[in-house]
């Protein structure tokens, strides 16, 4: 048994704390045990996101049925994955999307879109967050992106 | 690995969750056979498009491997849709 628990069943024993706050005291030291030990590898999780998150909260009453929600959780790997397969893509096929892109007005150039690119993109994804606010046919609209 | 096991939740107002798990695994063997009989033309098909067969089944490969964890939730005040693949 650890230092720390010791002591606060020590107290509890002489009843100078209730279970209660026991409890949230051998929670709480816990924590920062638990915290202190990663705290190596924390700031690696920090850097690499690993879900996607997309949340959509509308409040609209859309055939009487109340406010939709929707909730989408992909994979960060699933985004490797896709970048992988837009690799296969050929040459010809990449630069007729990247005209119909340009003539859509969206500068983005498919062919820079390397797998060995990817990890930098997807560790600066991690501060990345969009909120949307919008107020369509009469009812609000949100939809949140982002990392976790 | 790739996933084995969707769960698909149902919840209506004022009834019981209904949870199906659903075994992809059968799937994935089902589709073995199939993947096998149209490997010619999946062939054939790679090489009119300039693409590596293998590097192609490496990424479909990848893609679903990387399905795992992906979840997927829509709920309405009377009912709410999940979809979650192990």
């Amino acid at each position: 048994m650890s230092e720390y628990r010791r002591q606060i069943l020590q107290m509890l024993s002489e009843k100078k704390i209730t279970a209660d706050e026991a409890e949230r005291l051998i929670a709480a030291a816990e924590g920062t045990t638990v915290a202190s030990a990663v705290n190596g590898s924390s700031s690696d999780a920090k850097l690499k996101p690993k879900y996607l998150r997309v949340q959509v909260d509308s409040e609209g009453n859309y055939g009487g049925e109340g406010p939709t929600k929707v909730n989408v959780r992909v994979p960060m790997q699933l985004l490797r994955a896709g970048v992988r397969l837009a690799g296969l893509i050929p040459a010809p096929a990449l630069q007729r999307a990247n005209d119909a892109m340009h003539e859509q007005g969206i500068p983005i150039d498919l062919t820079q879109i390397k797998p060995e690119n990817l990890e930098e993109l997807i560790e600066q994804l991690h501060d990345l967050s969009v909120d949307v606010d919008q107020n369509a046919y009469a009812a609000k609209v949100r939809v949140k992106v982002f990392c976790e | 690995m790739i996933p084995l096991v969707a769960v698909v939740s149902l919840n209506k107002e004022n009834s019981r969750t209904f949870r199906l798990w659903v075994p992809i695994a059968l799937i994935w063997l089902l589709l073995v056979p199939l993947v096998v009989l149209f490997s010619p033309l999946i062939l054939i098909a790679c090489l009119l498009c300039q693409v590596n067969p293998f590097r192609m089944f490496s990424v479909g490969w990848q893609i679903l491997s990387a399905l795992k964890d992906t979840k997927v939730e829509l709920g309405r005040r009377t009912a709410a849709v999940s979809v979650c693949i192990l």
